[in-house]
């Protein structure tokens, strides 16, 4: 009877604990969802400003991310390693946002082109990387204001013409990117945005020429941005398949073939027996 | 062998006398034709199936129909000014061009389709043998044939009027050298012979004419303004492209817009990065073309005269899309890479002391472009 007793009282217990545990992990689990989304909120919403400004800390915290991230190749004064990184004095705002941002830095690995990849430091991160290495001296291209949208010109007839005379050679004239000479290719300009294409152009990443504000000023870069946009992400695209973008060699290919097997088929249907 | 077998011709009255189908055979046997099949493809007059087949027939014809006027109306009224993306107008302004070709399309296959099928369901698909000669014509047809010629050029008294048949061999010779010449003209008018004309393959619109300056100039993407390029415009790695300008074209609209679109006209202008601009090797005769870091090629490749405007700044290359040929632009522009033989030609650049900006000394020193005929380098 004892043993009966016990046995009940303990599948009781049972029983407590697992109600106990059941709530405590709910508990945590809406804690550790609280926590996520205060974080998220600290962390996301911050729109860039413009990131001149000396404030110490900030220079502080960015020498600190500097030194984990970037010091080996570009040296602890940023003058750069032999075939390793370049100097990174005087190299500028822009310069610094679109490498970061794009996720081209800090590379994976040497090559003929660092490509885009999901960036790896967050833009907190990247505005106090930014205020260490401008503190450095050396004054180089900086970013507009403006972010997003608002780098839209409102000509983007004139900045198709001048996107054809500076840009096509390399990029294509729909943006859809080409090849360079051992390895290295211009890249497509699909999901870039407007910051980037702007940066791009004043700091002239990789191979890219740079287009200072006395070639380009800066409401014919902004005519550009929005003529860009206006053709690349599936904007320019009436036919359902953009077929690469390539002009008349795919398109051609395309209309040959199912241009030919209609008529073939219309052929057969007309020659045939009724 | 001769295959034709003697028909019976009709008298007139029994030809007066003939019905139509009975015609229709005779026709058929005076040529050698027999009807072996010629069905009425709806025997049984008003079935069913043959009302089918009439309304499928003038279904197509009037879907032909609508969709031509359909096209009238997209052409009129379909909103076909330029929309820029993100609006809500956008959507419909990309369908203009589709909706064109789709209505125009659909009515003339309509059209199509309604014909085929009209033969298909309609006409009779007669089965005919026609007798085929073989070998060459009869020994009297031949004969009278030879004589009909040779009777027809006596009688004309051709073979005796000399007068005519040397004035029409004036006339008709002439006249094709005339049209011969088409043919060999390029051959013997040579466009290059007046080589000092900027209009020539020697020279291009660089050339200087009237001792007048001539300025670099960038495409703004508007034709008829006018920005010169000073050294302070182009940071270090950069590239620009510029076209001649006059003073005295300032005014002339046409004139202005015709240098921007002129082949031979496009220079690069590049400022290379300063410790790259320490390692150049200049061209002998080319020393002085630059101007600091900035040096000016032509944009027109030596190989096939593609626009040769992929410049990699840190490489230092120029590289031309059509066929890969590479140039170095440290090394004079030497191609160091693909098809391309020849350097691309050096612009002798300096800047005007007055106003500051870039003027061409002089023309190239050499065509640019591809080699033509009496090129000898």
């Amino acid at each position: 009877m004892t043993a009966d007793r016990t046995s009940e009282v303990a599948a009781k217990m049972n029983r407590h604990s697992k109600f106990r545990r059941r709530t405590a992990a709910t508990l945590a689990i809406g804690i550790a969802l609280l926590a996520v989304g205060a974080l998220y909120s600290l962390f996301v919403p911050e729109p860039q400003t413009a990131a001149a400004q000396q404030d110490p800390a900030l220079v502080r915290q960015g020498e600190q991310i500097y030194n984990n991230t970037c010091i080996s190749c570009h040296g602890a004064n940023l003058e750069g390693v032999k075939d390793r990184g370049q100097s990174l004095v005087g190299v500028g705002e822009a310069s610094i946002y679109f490498q970061t941002h794009t996720g081209r830095m800090p590379a994976k690995s040497q090559g003929a082109q660092i490509q885009r990849k999901p960036a790896f430091l967050s833009p907190e991160e990247i505005d106090a990387v930014t205020a260490y290495i401008v503190s450095k001296g050396g004054a180089g291209p900086t970013l507009p204001e403006e972010r997003g949208e608002a780098l839209r010109g409102d000509n983007p007839a004139r900045g198709g013409e001048l996107f054809r005379l500076n840009c096509a050679s390399c990029h294509n004239f729909t943006g859809r990117g080409g090849a360079l000479s051992s390895g290295k290719y211009a890249p497509a300009l699909d999901g870039v945005s407007e910051e980037e294409i702007y940066a791009a152009m004043v700091s002239g990443p990789q191979n890219m020429p740079k287009f200072s504000d006395r070639q380009l000023t800066p409401e014919e870069k902004e005519d550009i941005i929005a003529y860009v946009k206006s053709v690349t992400d599936g904007n320019n695209n009436p036919g359902g398949n953009p077929i690469g973008g390539l002009g008349p060699q795919s398109e051609g290919l395309i209309a040959f073939i199912v241009g030919m097997a209609a008529l073939i088929g219309v052929t057969l249907w007309i020659g045939a027996k009724s | 062998m001769s295959a034709k077998e003697p028909v019976e011709r009709p008298t007139e009255a029994e030809l007066a006398d003939m019905s139509r189908d009975e015609l229709l055979v005779l026709g058929g046997k005076l040529d050698g034709v027999e009807l072996v099949e010629y069905p009425d493809p709806w025997p049984v007059k008003g079935t069913r199936a043959e009302k089918r087949a009439e309304r499928l027939v003038a279904f197509w014809f009037a879907l032909a129909g609508l969709a031509g006027l359909a096209f009238l109306g997209v052409f009129l009224f379909w909103p076909s000014s330029y929309k820029a993306p993100g609006g809500s107008d956008h959507f419909w302004y990309t369908l203009f061009t589709p909706m064109l070709g789709l209505t125009l399309g659909l009515s003339i296959l309509g059209l199509g389709v309604g014909v085929l099928l009209y033969t298909r369901k309609f006409v009779p698909h007669e089965l005919a043998i026609q007798q085929r000669n073989d070998g060459r014509s009869d020994e009297v047809d031949r004969a009278t044939m030879v004589a009909h010629l040779a009777d027809a050029g006596d009688r004309s008294t051709i073979a005796r009027r000399s007068l005519i048949k040397r004035s029409a061999g004036f006339g008709m010779g002439a006249f094709g050298l005339g049209a011969g010449v088409f043919a060999i003209g390029g051959l013997v008018h040579n466009p290059w012979s007046q080589s000092e004309s900027k209009d020539s393959l020697w020279h291009t619109g660089w050339l200087e004419t009237n001792g007048e300056k001539v300025f670099l100039r960038r495409d703004t993407g508007d034709p008829h303004q006018v920005v010169l390029v000073s050294p302070e415009d182009l940071d270090v790695g950069s590239m620009e492209t510029v076209f001649p300008y006059r003073e005295s074209e300032k005014d002339d609209h046409e004139a202005l817009s015709r240098a921007l679109k002129r082949s031979d006209n496009p220079v690069m202008l590049i400022r290379l990065r300063t410790e790259d601009a320490q390692r150049v090797v200049k061209h002998q005769g080319q020393e002085d073309f630059n101007f600091g870091d900035y040096y000016a090629y032509t944009k027109i490749c030596s190989h096939l005269g593609c626009p040769t405007s992929l410049y990699e700044q840190r490489t230092n290359r120029i590289l031309c899309p059509c066929h890969q040929s590479q140039f170095d632009a440290l090394q004079y522009a030497k191609p160091i890479f693909g098809p391309a033989t020849r350097k691309l030609a050096q612009l002798p650049i300096e800047v005007d002391e007055e106003t500051g900006y870039f003027y061409a000394r002089s023309d190239f020193i050499e065509p640019v472009g591809p080699a033509f005929w009496e090129r000898k380098s």
